[in-house]
């Protein structure tokens, strides 16, 4: 029993300095931006010295930062809701209807799946000036809609809802809206929270696209405005550590709050765990 | 498939399209960050206070190809800035591209401006058949900054603390080797991990032996390919016998100096306010000078370029009427205000500003002046210039020669493949 | 007829359903792959009509260096990635599911927190622990090397470097996938095998690793998928550099399109991994489905 007991100390042990090694960026990251300029490049120790919160400051008033939070909820959340909704409406048929096209589509969305649409970034850059949407939300927004892997989990989900409960409500005379809004979205009501919380954080960290297809300053997401505007001279480490953690702050606090959520959402939306 | 196109662009533009600007909005793009950066937000804010019925609004993106990758997109798509600050290096790249919108002689009168009010080497630069493409700004230069605390004791500062005794790479070499033996890591800094610092040392060094990079319309013909190894080999001997740091970027070249590690450092005149507000804020802690690149190969020579005003060429989107002549009102007024921007350490390339007696009293600015006769300018081509296959060679053919990869004969070689290649 | 005329109804409201999909679909995935195609076989520039060249890119291509170290780049980025980050994500899942309660969520809040970070928040704290001449982690590859390593500068150490930068970002997501998979496995085949007195190792390769197999199979497949269009870290951190050393497919189609303004050629590269990654995820898909009917 002791020697199980000590054994299960070392494990334990050895996990949380894995894991503390595991965040040392984050640590250092935070260390760095809350010491002067000059202290930074002057080889300081590991541990905190300075509590120096002029560069947040800095950060926050002198960049677009605050714009591109709202850049980036916005669109994030947009396409969040839009893609749950068309997913969740394409798969309910699938599973449900057996209409003409049905295994043809299935197919494509398969297909799709398998082939991330970055390849196709060029014509897709020049459909969106020929809609005149660069430089907005809406070109932000429209490519990243398709997200082929919800609608297989939403399927995966549906088929499983048993047969008799879907039978009962067509016979209480619902229509096929009815029943996915009233009986089968209450019933995968995890499921969708989970596929909700995954593709928000996906979109949020979407960098290539919005890279591609904003240029003008206040139109930019976060992952793109600290790359793109920033200060290519003079001294800037503390500063430059500020930004991206201020970038990172709003969904880290997110995810530490609803953290249980998350992790839950991971598991249940790859469908490892049901 | 059209009309479709159209209903969806339609309905999509209704719900997320941005809303329309203000008429008198001027859409300012530029790359000038740091102390740049700084000095040229207070033009802006000036120009602003001053014009109630004109507003800049700017956007800094990131210097170099990002930058001119973003400018030559946006413009194609029509959603480039009304004006936009451009390197001259690059104006014949940017006029091939089709991305320069000419400016006229009524642009220039609605400025207040004239073509003899600039150095004319500048206008020439900016100049293609004829045709006028950009509106110079200033003149920038690679300049040797010097840390003056460090140099105490040893023979290179004389009575009032100047640079002194370093004529010729030999007494270069000397002077580094002996600050090496005192302990010094790093005598002296440059950007050896990036294009643009490449660049700026090797085109010195190769125009100070009176070499030049393209000769009518050949890379590095003749005897030119020996002088560019021969600059190849002296930035990699330095590299070998530790002067320079290796792989620096950017910002941690400029560090070495300013947290006092390098006694040396080749980097452009942008730096200038850098240091001065350092020195004001108390934050520096040591005294520093800068100067003009010594002959190290024999010529007074170096490396030289211009940031310019340009205006992009969008198609039936090109800005016309009030808009155009808003931008050059803009434009004029930061010409005849220049002297904001000579604060950041640029020579005015509008003469009446190069020549006032305001000018000629700043410092260190008056020590490097006398570059302006020995400015190197990159060949006009549209191989060079910032974000050119040029600036690509620097990075990826000189970088790692510089650093022990290749032979300098063999880089030199390369290069020439290279940019030939690029030529078709 | 009440069947088929209900049944025409429902056709219709299916086609409703799917509708918006479809046409998002048809818009921003369908057309822009024929465009794709057609683009390649033109020298359009990126915005602007081209004429029609024939196979000239695709034969152009063949002698691209370029594009060769981009292929092989995407190979061995592949290589650096997908088995290490699997095995590395199922080496954490097992510390963690040994741990209790409170101790596990905190840890495992730990691992996946990188998971959250954009990406470019991601490049820029490892760029700055990575800087040469200030970074923390220099001191740490001294001490391993002889000297510090200008690792975005080196062509042997770039891929590697953000290998290794992408799995510390993403490992986290697995890490979950994983310890799903273990909660699954029921706690009385443990049991029933420390009866028969096999070791923590025969405990591991008997009832395990059978059992998280199709875990396992759904993370390799996942990160097969994701690792194939790299492009952001590489852009953000080596700029494809030095001398092209880490240049990769996607870097390539960008450079072409939006730096050069060759939408055609451009279009060739991209047609070129948009087969590639087709066929790779079928391949990849074929071999899983062996492997998991074998077991």
């Amino acid at each position: 029993m002791n020697t199980r007991r000590l054994e299960s100390a070392i494990v334990t042990g050895f996990t949380i300095i894995v894991a503390l090694i595991w965040v040392f960026p984050l640590y250092w990251a935070l260390v760095t931006s809350l010491r002067s300029e000059n202290r930074v490049v002057s080889r300081p120790g590991l541990l905190p010295d300075e509590f120096n919160i002029g560069n947040y400051a800095d950060a926050l008033f002198n960049t677009q930062l605050l714009t591109w939070y709202v850049n980036s909820v916005g669109t994030a959340v947009i396409v969040t809701v839009v893609v749950i909704l068309i997913s969740m409406m394409c798969a309910y048929a699938l599973s449900q209807i057996n209409f003409p096209g049905r295994r043809l589509l299935y197919l494509v969305v398969l297909a799709s799946f398998m082939i991330p649409s970055q390849a196709l970034v060029v014509t897709q850059f020049i459909l969106m000036d020929q809609f005149r949407l660069i430089n907005t939300w809406g070109g932000i927004i429209l490519p990243q809609l398709i997200v082929p892997v919800t609608i297989i989990v939403y399927k995966q989900f549906f088929d499983s809802v048993p047969r008799e409960m879907r039978e009962a409500a067509v016979l209480d005379g619902g229509g096929d809206y009815a029943i996915l809004f009233k009986l089968f979205l209450p019933l995968n009501w995890g499921i969708t929270t989970a596929l909700a919380i995954v593709t928000f954080i996906g979109v949020w960290n979407a960098f290539f696209w919005p890279f591609l297809v904003i240029t003008s300053e206040d139109m930019m997401t976060i992952p793109v405005g600290i790359t793109q505007v920033n200060d290519a001279f003079g001294l800037a480490y503390a500063r430059l550590m500020s930004v991206a953690l201020l970038a990172a702050l709003p969904v880290v606090l997110a995810y530490l709050i609803f953290q249980r959520r998350v992790t839950e959402a991971v598991m249940i939306s790859s469908g490892v765990k049901g | 498939m059209k009309l479709f196109n159209s209903i969806l662009s339609a309905s999509a533009l209704a719900m997320f399209a941005a809303p329309a600007f203000a008429q008198q909005e001027v859409i300012w793009w530029d790359f000038l960050s740091g102390g740049d950066g700084v000095r040229m937000q207070k033009l802006i804010d000036g120009f602003n206070s001053e014009h109630p019925d004109i507003q800049i609004t700017g956007t800094t993106l990131e210097w170099g190809v990002p930058f001119y990758t973003k400018a030559r997109t946006s413009a194609a798509v029509g959603e480039g800035p009304d004006v936009m600050t451009y390197h001259l290096s690059r104006a014949p790249l940017g006029i091939e591209e089709g991305v320069l919108s000419p400016i006229t002689d009524e642009d220039l009168a609605n400025a207040g401006l004239s073509t003899s009010d600039f150095f004319p080497a500048a206008i020439d630069a900016a100049t293609s058949d004829g045709t006028l493409y950009a509106v110079p700004f200033d003149i920038h230069a690679l300049v040797l900054y010097y840390n003056k605390s460090m140099l105490e004791g040893t023979p290179y500062l004389d009575a009032d603390g100047n640079l002194t005794g370093i004529e010729s790479l030999d007494e270069m070499n000397t002077a580094l080797q002996t600050l090496k033996d005192n302990g010094v890591q790093t005598p002296v800094t440059y950007q050896t991990g990036g294009d643009g610092g490449l660049w700026r040392v090797f085109y010195t060094l190769l125009s100070q032996q009176g070499g030049e990079f393209i000769v009518g319309g050949e890379v590095l013909p003749g005897d030119n390919a020996d002088k560019a190894a021969t600059a190849i080999a002296t930035m990699k001997d330095w590299q070998e016998r530790g002067f320079t740091p290796e792989q620096a970027e950017y910002e941690a070249s400029v560090a070495l100096f300013s947290s006092g590690e390098s006694a040396f450092q080749l980097n452009g005149v942008w730096e200038v306010p850098t240091f001065t507000d350092a020195a004001a804020n108390g934050t520096l802690g040591f005294d520093w000078g800068a100067v003009e690149i010594p002959p190290l190969m024999g010529q007074e020579a170096t490396w030289a370029d211009s940031h310019a005003f340009a205006i992009p060429n969008e198609g039936d989107d090109t800005i016309s009427g009030e808009k155009r002549a808003a931008v050059m009102t803009v434009i004029g007024w930061m010409e005849k205000n220049a002297i904001g921007w000579a604060d950041a350490g640029h020579i005015p390339a509008y003469l009446p500003v190069a020549e006032s007696d305001e000018y000629k009293a700043m410092e260190p600015n008056a020590t490097y002046a006398s570059l302006a006769n020995n400015a190197a300018f990159d060949p006009q081509s549209t191989l060079t210039g910032v974000a050119s296959p040029t600036y690509d060679a620097a990075l990826n053919i000189i970088g790692p020669a510089v650093h022990g990869y290749f032979e300098p004969e063999e880089a030199v070689q390369q290069i020439k493949d290279d940019l030939t290649a690029a030529m078709q | 007829m009440a069947m088929i005329e209900n049944r025409r109804k429902r056709n219709l409201t299916a086609m409703t359903l799917v509708a918006p999909f479809v046409i998002v679909f048809a818009v921003f995935f369908f057309y822009p792959t024929i465009r794709m195609v057609q683009l390649s076989f033109t020298n359009a520039p990126l915005i602007g009509a081209g004429e029609w060249v024939g196979l000239d890119n695709y034969i152009r291509l063949a002698s691209d260096r370029l594009f060769k170290t981009s292929v092989w780049n995407n190979a061995y980025f592949i290589l650096l990635t997908v088995a290490p980050t699997t095995m590395i994500a199922l080496a954490i899942a097992l510390m963690i599911n040994r741990l209790k309660g409170g101790m596990q969520a905190f840890v495992m809040v730990l691992f996946f927190l990188p998971y959250v970070l954009p990406v470019s928040v991601v490049t820029q704290i490892w760029a700055w622990m990575l800087d040469f001449q200030y970074g923390v982690l220099q001191p740490v590859l001294a001490a391993l090397t002889g000297k510090p390593v200008a690792v975005f500068k080196d062509p042997d150490w770039v891929m590697p470097v953000i290998a290794a930068i992408t799995i510390w970002w993403t490992t986290g997501f697995n890490v979950l996938l994983f310890i799903a998979g273990l909660r699954n496995v029921p706690a009385e085949l443990y049991e029933a095998s420390a009866l028969d007195g096999a070791s923590q190792f025969q405990q591991f390769t008997r009832v395990t690793w059978p059992l998280i197999w199709p875990v396992t199979a759904l993370v390799l497949t996942l990160q097969l998928i994701l690792q194939l269009k790299i492009f952001d870290q590489i852009y953000l951190l080596s700029g494809g550099g030095p001398f092209n050393s880490s240049y990769v497919l996607l870097m390539q189609v960008y450079r072409e399109a939006f730096q050069l303004n060759h939408g055609g050629y451009s279009s060739a590269i991209a047609t070129v991994l948009f087969v590639l990654i087709a066929v790779v995820s079928v391949l990849q898909f074929q071999l899983l489905r062996i492997g998991r009917s074998r077991q």
